[in-house]
């Protein structure tokens, strides 16, 4: 079946043990406000502007036959310095395996193995479930948010080999207030990771006056006890995409 | 450390400037009017020179001798030199540069011992050089430094008995090519032959390692004192090249304690001197491409990688002995070359490949009727120009340095052991995208017509948007893994090598293809106009085997797949796939672990040279708006560091523009 992801990156070196491969999922059910991956919000592709590029020439407006190019009523294939792209392109299982299966090939020995990250990858649960079957084999590992059903978190989580989870903040309002939704399903999904025994990380990204509270990170200690945890630095230029996609930016 | 002590800032703060002085004397008039020969001239003015020289002696400084004149008067009157061009190919200034000489023969042996078996000339050079260095030991006296005074009473004079005298026998020989007029002076394969003073010190317990990493941070200082002189196309091209590891004649890999000191003081000093390479093999553990990973990571540019698998065999393929094969070091960039016996012109000429490819364009696209018929016409313009630039070269005469043939093992004039020319290949890339293109969209596709395609080449896609986005953007380019446009590259390589293949050149050596481009990325660029991949006009070439500045590639895994798929063998004059990392990368220690591994498997997968730039974007940015706060910037360029803010602005741009990878 077809999936709609945003990129894949290779060598890809903070995502996991080993040199590794990443393919990052379009859509998320979350909406946090310091997403530095808009693009990997809604499942629709979107038009991408790299404004700083622009010399104005105005090609892009003119009529041109692409059906690809319809929806968003600019021509991208005619920029002489590239500052259009659709992001998000529909692929199917097999075909993004077989692409993912070069680079694996290339790195041999020091292959590490295949990351999917987003978005949120289990947003495309069945899309996600076939390729971890046409990859069976490499080392898998997921960065997820972890909000998901849970039987979906459970037959994921059981077929992979490594686990990057966030837990971004403990009190379910403030959770809601900043990401949209409540952290229950989080949560539980957690609780159950760590009753696999499953080698895996918990990252909390830090938000200057959101997540890097005291009462946050002491009630997010206390949440994962033994396991793991990295806490990711802010990263100013997070903000950076949004206006390329004609978003806006909260914080 | 040195780093940050008094002497080091000293040396970077440039204070040590103020001992200069320059020269006027007008020596070429004054030779013209006695008639010298070339030979007695050099041997004049390096005297003459020398005798000008002040000793300094800097608190603390361990290792001594700087340039104090710092210019050399011209041996020829304008006309005399305009007579000798007119007679004779000249290779760039006129010596023979780029070689590797036998330090550690006179290290071992001593300068009197040495002056037995040299010409009158070279007996002159000798006996000047240790004039200055009994005025230097004098200076020492003077100042009561009794280290410098017991080391200098020893040598040069005589040989070195231990680690420190060693190193001030080699900077003593070092400071007098420089100053006899040679450059691109490399050091060749120090941990090889200066371990074993090293070795018996630290056995004698004369050092612990940290004191010895302490000397020798020393020691790599003195090669920035004076090399602010030594200019090439750019400040920093002075080819002060050091390559570390490697097999010996029995393939053992020699990487010892001081190979590794090396390594550290290079990463310690922050200085883009001495340039530091290093030779892997199949058998270079891991933990190595770490360690040498950390200086990467420190934004040096260093080290630079040759594997031993691929360069080893070539060389022998082209006739190299064994036993000097592998022993081979690199020229100021990454032309192998061999130590002490070799005197190859590494650098003599280059070969634009988009050129090839532009004159076949215009000249045969249209009467060729497959792709083959017009590959065929791109090889015989490849052949046409390497016949050219070996009709060019003939009477090949370089000034005479009778102190560098005191340090060669061969008589470096009359010939050395190896006199073979390497010949440049610009812009691989380029040429192999155009062909990926002319080969898809005119032969195969059929969807562009070929007097259209020539059109809208000649008019700089002016009057072609769509195409010219279609090229540039949405078609096969060199780096991605695809068999499509990688194996036009391997061709066009095959091509080059066969071109140049039973040619004898004027000094009787053969010619060797190179996929360097050394500064010809920005000169070739300029010879064509756009080209059939979508570059535009007066836009560069990707360096030396590089890819496109603006092709959209995978990522450096697929860069390493593409780059390590063509046949070195049989263009070995060296030139390296360079990679630009973003500096976030190594944010942590796992980044530095992970680059390393993926340099072990460019190595592993037959690469046979690899350069890694560490840059960040906004820092260069920022560099050239407000230079005085980046003076310590270290960027690659194309086989060297530099410091990015005496880069001229087309150097900087050029680093600017290249594909930089991120996490």
């Amino acid at each position: 079946m077809n999936g709609i992801i945003f990129d894949v990156k290779e060598m890809a070196v903070h995502d996991g043990p080993g040199l590794r491969t990443t393919v990052f999922f379009k859509g998320c059910p979350l909406r946090c406000m310091w997403c530095h991956n808009p693009e990997g919000l809604s499942t629709a592709p979107q038009l991408m502007f790299k404004e700083n590029k622009c010399r104005h020439c105005g090609l892009c407006y003119n009529a041109c036959r692409h059906e690809e190019c319809k929806p968003f009523g600019r021509c991208v294939h005619i920029c002489p310095e590239n500052c259009l792209e659709i992001v998000g392109r529909s692929i199917d299982a097999a075909t993004l395996a077989k692409e993912l299966k070069q680079s694996a090939g290339v790195l041999g020995d020091t292959f590490g193995g295949f990351t999917f990250s987003g978005g949120e990858p289990l947003f495309q649960p069945e899309f996600l479930l076939e390729l971890i079957e046409k990859l069976r084999g490499f080392h898998l590992c997921i960065e997820t948010s972890g909000f998901a059903k849970s039987e979906v978190f459970k037959e994921v989580i059981d077929k992979l080999d490594f686990i990057i989870m966030d837990l971004k903040i403990a009190d379910g309002a403030l959770h809601k207030k900043y990401t949209g939704q409540d952290n229950t399903l989080i949560l539980n999904n957690l609780s159950y990771l760590k009753s696999t025994g499953k080698p895996h990380i918990i990252r909390t990204p830090l938000i200057p006056g959101i997540t890097d509270t005291k009462e946050n990170l002491s009630a997010i200690e206390k949440i994962i006890g033994e396991s793991t945890w990295e806490k990711l630095p802010y990263n100013a230029l997070a903000g950076a995409k949004y206006k390329m996609l004609g978003m806006h930016y909260k914080l | 450390m040195l780093y940050g002590s008094k002497l080091y800032n000293t040396i970077i703060n440039k204070e040590h400037h103020k001992f200069r002085k320059k020269v006027d004397f007008d020596l070429a008039g004054e030779y013209s009017k006695k008639g010298l020969s070339p030979i007695e001239r050099m041997a004049d003015r390096f005297e003459r020179v020398i005798n000008e020289e002040t000793p300094v002696i800097l608190p603390d400084e361990k290792i001594v001798f700087m340039r104090t004149v710092s210019n050399l008067p011209a041996i020829f009157t304008d006309s005399e030199w305009e007579d000798i061009k007119s007679r004779h190919y000249i290779h760039e200034l006129g010596f023979m540069s780029n070689l590797s000489p036998n330090y550690y023969d006179t290290i071992k042996t001593g300068l009197i011992e040495k002056r037995k078996s040299a010409d009158e000339y070279g007996k002159r050079a000798i006996d000047n050089i240790i004039a200055l260095s009994d005025r230097y030991l004098e200076e020492a006296r003077r100042q009561g430094r009794d280290d410098i005074v017991e080391v200098l009473t020893r040598v040069p004079r005589y040989s070195a008995r231990n680690f420190r005298e060693a190193l001030q026998f080699f900077r003593i020989l070092h400071y007098a090519l420089w100053l006899e007029g040679n450059y691109h002076n490399t050091v060749g394969r120090f941990d090889k032959y200066m371990y074993q003073y090293l070795k018996a010190d630290m056995d004698a317990g004369v050092y612990t390692e940290e004191t010895a990493l302490e000397l020798l941070e020393d020691f790599f200082l003195s090669f920035n004192k004076d090399s602010d002189i030594y200019v090439g196309v750019q400040q920093g091209d002075n080819g002060q090249s050091m390559m570390l590891g490697g097999m010996d004649e029995d393939g053992n890999e020699v990487f010892n304690l001081l190979s590794e000191l090396c390594l550290k003081a290079s990463h310690n000093n922050k200085l883009i001197d001495p340039k530091i390479n290093l030779r892997v093999c199949k058998n270079t553990p891991a933990e190595r491409y770490t360690e040498a990973t950390k200086l990467t990571k420190a934004g040096l540019g260093f080290p630079q990688y040759s594997n031993d698998d691929v360069v080893i065999p070539a060389l022998e393929a082209l006739g190299y002995e064994h036993n000097d094969a592998v022993n081979y070091t690199v020229a100021a960039c990454w032309e192998f070359i061999i130590p002490n016996v070799g005197a190859d012109v590494a650098n003599i000429a280059a070969l634009s490949y988009p050129k090839a490819v532009d004159t076949a364009f215009h000249n045969n696209l249209i009467g060729s009727e497959t792709y083959d018929e017009f590959f065929s016409a791109v090889k015989a313009q490849i052949a046409k120009e390497t016949e050219k630039i070996h009709e060019s070269i003939k009477d090949l005469w370089f000034i005479p340095s009778p102190f560098m043939n005191v340090l060669m093992d061969c008589d470096i004039y009359t010939g050395g052991k190896y006199n073979n020319f390497g010949i440049h290949g610009t812009g691989i890339a380029t040429a192999a995208d155009s062909l990926a293109a002319i080969k898809k969209y005119v032969y195969e596709e059929k969807s562009i017509d070929k007097a259209a395609y020539i059109k809208a080449v000649d008019e700089n896609f002016e009057n072609s948007p769509e195409l010219l986005h279609k090229l540039r953007y949405e078609s096969p380019k060199l780096g991605n893994n695809d068999d499509y446009v990688d194996g036009i590259a391997t061709a066009l390589l095959d091509a080059f090598a066969d071109s140049l293949e039973g040619k004898i050149n004027c000094r009787g050596g053969i010619y060797r293809a190179g996929t360097g481009s050394a500064m010809y990325y920005l000169w070739h660029a300029n010879e064509i106009g756009a080209s059939p991949d979508g570059r535009r006009d007066k836009e560069p070439f990707g360096t030396n085997f590089s890819v496109s500045l603006f092709a959209n590639v995978k990522g450096p895994v697929s860069v390493i797949a593409s780059m390590t798929k063509p046949h070195f063998s049989r263009a070995i004059n060296g030139g390296p796939l360079t990679l630009e990392f973003h500096q976030s990368l190594f944010s942590d220690d796992d980044g530095v672990v992970k680059v390393g591994a993926l340099v072990k498997n460019f190595i592993d997968r037959g690469g046979h040279q690899l350069q890694l730039n560490t840059v960040n974007l906004d820092v260069m940015k920022d560099a050239q708006i407000h230079p005085e706060n980046h003076r310590q910037l270290v960027v690659r360029i194309w086989g060297w560091s530099a410091y990015f803010v005496e880069l001229d602005k087309e150097y900087q741009d050029h680093v600017m523009a290249r594909q930089a990878y991120s996490v």
